[in-house]
């Protein structure tokens, strides 16, 4: 058994084991903690500063088979100025696009902060090939992306097998180096709640930088619940190897409401120091345009129309 | 036998809801006492929501459809027009101006119905030009319309709020202040005459409470009013939309084609005769 090593820490294979042993979850007091943090009211001044935030959070998102330069320059573009009438509105974290539309999309973030995230290792599914999966990923990282987002062996997790999903990630995060590695867990996939920890858990340790809920490509996508699930791994992650990680959302939140309720359980059960990009992140692609909408509204007293805001 | 009392409800997308605020007026009517909903701004967002979506589905039905679905509405209100008369007797009205105004507002229907099919060709045109040219204006329906009802107690009147938008397919939120008893009931024959959700939706509540943001609300494209406002109110209602550069009428003819004509938008289509 070799050790790997993780965020400069070494973890054993069997800590991990350990760690995913200890998974069982009280899926009733779950809920009712989940839906009691959704009832929180949230006005004004504090409203506006969370619409900001979640737009600062925001990786927008094209993964489609149609992508074009010129869609990518289209959403890059967005991304940098989301509202270009209304300078206050912050540029958001990222754009996400598929690996070989990276080049152009890190042409075109040129002279902002706005980085680049690439899915790889054959997103969605992953059914590939181990070694189609690290030159997937390696095509991306040659192509300039400052972030990769990976999805998890779910056969090999569902047939039990917890080794290998480990050893992918090992891999991958190799090839990654100091790139940011996010790992998709696909919590849609994965059905109960001890699925969601065990994997977190073993995304973790593999050496991810965060791990995050859905593809976006299935009907179920990003839930409250499953992001607690996660958040709760992370914490105890943190408290047992000593590395922060971080958590993005993606798949399902369409509007500014719902985010803001994962903002209010991300900064009661982890605390501020989550509330920042470099810890938490909204995979979005309509939820930016709903944010925006109410930034304005909050600004103006009026509800909004979608069409006076710029498409991407 | 017990006496069982309804309580009215708004309806939006094709439910019966209370306000979310929870909050109620209250309508005397012959000694008893209506709790109505009181339209909050919140209402008014999930109304137009409704409406923007209900707008979708109702200007695309073919004419055809549209005319068949406001022909039944006929129907119900033909079906149910006793209890019509008694609540308009309720009122005060005598039973011989009640019974006059069911049956006004059943010839209208099917007045609107008939035309529902009939108005494109009658609004619309073929411009002359001197070139080799057709050039033709076409005829859509605006949008998300806003209705403010009329304050007297008549079914009829209610009608000519709603019908001359909802037949050319605009989509509409109709807001009653004093007939608003009469508004939720015929909600239930809106229901029952297979409109599409969204494509109407009947609030009750004081105008003055929401006055502000319908008129600043963006996706609102046009304000009807068939009542009287003060001219403050008229005032700010128009300055307000004009940020959203949204039409507002006020007291709008209900008479025949003219009814129509605030609520389309021309677009005028140029192409060659190809002789």
């Amino acid at each position: 058994m070799k050790n790997i090593k993780t965020h400069g820490t070494s973890i054993e294979w069997s800590n991990v084991l350990e760690m995913v042993h200890e998974s069982r979850i009280d899926s009733v007091g779950l809920n009712e903690r989940v839906n009691s943090l959704a009832t929180r009211s949230i006005k004004k001044d504090s409203k506006l500063e969370a619409l900001n935030m979640i737009v600062s959070m925001c990786d927008l998102t094209t993964l489609e088979g149609e992508d074009t330069e010129g869609k990518i320059s289209q959403m890059v573009a967005k991304a940098i100025k989301p509202n270009p009438l209304d300078n206050s509105v912050p540029s958001v974290a990222a754009v996400c696009v598929y690996p070989s539309l990276v080049h152009i999309a890190k042409e075109k973030v040129q002279h902002s902060n706005v980085k680049v995230a690439a899915v790889s290792s054959y997103f969605p599914s992953g059914q590939v090939p181990m070694e189609s999966k690290l030159l997937d990923t390696k095509y991306a990282i040659d192509s300039g992306a400052d972030e990769i987002d990976i999805v998890i062996n779910r056969k090999a997790f569902l047939e039990g097998d917890y080794r290998k999903v480990y050893d992918e990630i090992v891999a991958l995060k190799e090839v990654c180096q100091d790139v940011h590695l996010k790992t998709i867990l696909e919590v849609g996939d994965l059905k109960t709640y001890e699925n969601i920890r065990k994997a977190s858990l073993i995304s973790l340790a593999a050496g991810s930088d965060f791990i995050k809920t859905s593809t976006g490509k299935l009907s179920v996508g990003s839930s409250r619940h499953a992001c607690y699930v996660m958040l709760k791994s992370v914490l105890d992650f943190e408290s047992k190897i000593g590395i922060k990680a971080g958590i993005k959302v993606a798949g399902g939140i369409r509007d500014a409401k719902d985010a803001i309720r994962y903002l209010v359980m991300i900064n009661e059960e982890m605390g501020s120091d989550w509330l920042s990009p470099e810890l938490f992140r909204f995979g979005a692609s309509s939820l930016l345009d709903d944010v925006l909408k109410q930034i304005k509204k909050l600004k103006t007293g009026a509800y909004q129309a979608g069409y006076y805001f710029p498409r991407g | 036998m017990i006496d069982i009392k309804k309580t009215y409800k708004n309806y939006v997308d094709g439910k019966y809801v209370r306000s979310e605020s929870g909050k109620t007026y209250t309508k005397e009517l012959k000694n008893e006492f209506y709790e109505l909903p009181l339209t909050s701004k919140k209402d008014i967002r999930d109304a137009v929501t409704s409406s923007k979506n209900g707008y979708k589905k109702w200007s695309s039905a073919t004419p055809y459809l549209r005319m068949q679905i406001l022909y039944r509405l006929s129907e119900m209100i033909e079906g149910n027009k006793e209890s019509y008369v008694e609540l308009l007797m309720d009122h005060g009205l005598t039973k011989q101006k009640a019974t006059k105004d069911i049956d006004e507002s059943i010839q209208n229907i099917v007045w609107f119905a008939g035309l529902a099919d009939k108005w494109e060709q009658l609004a619309g045109n073929l411009n002359p030009v001197s070139e080799e040219y057709f050039n033709i204006s076409h005829q859509n329906p605006i949008g998300v319309v806003f209705s403010l009802s009329s304050s007297n107690v008549s079914l009829n009147e209610l009608l000519m709020s709603i019908l001359p938008s909802l037949t050319v397919g605009c989509s509409v939120i109709s807001y009653s202040e004093e007939n608003s008893v009469l508004a939720l009931k015929f909600a239930e024959d809106i229901n029952n005459s297979d409109f599409p959700s969204g494509s109407l939706n009947i609030l009750s509540g004081k105008f003055e409470n929401i006055l502000n943001d319908v008129s600043k609300h963006v996706e609102i494209n046009l304000v009807a009013l068939h009542k009287e406002l003060d001219k403050e109110g008229l005032k700010t209602i128009e300055q307000n939309a004009s940020e959203s550069v949204k039409r507002v009428f006020s007291q709008p003819s209900i008479e025949g084609l003219s009814s129509i004509l605030p609520y389309l938008e021309t677009k005028t289509v140029w192409h060659p005769k190809g002789t």
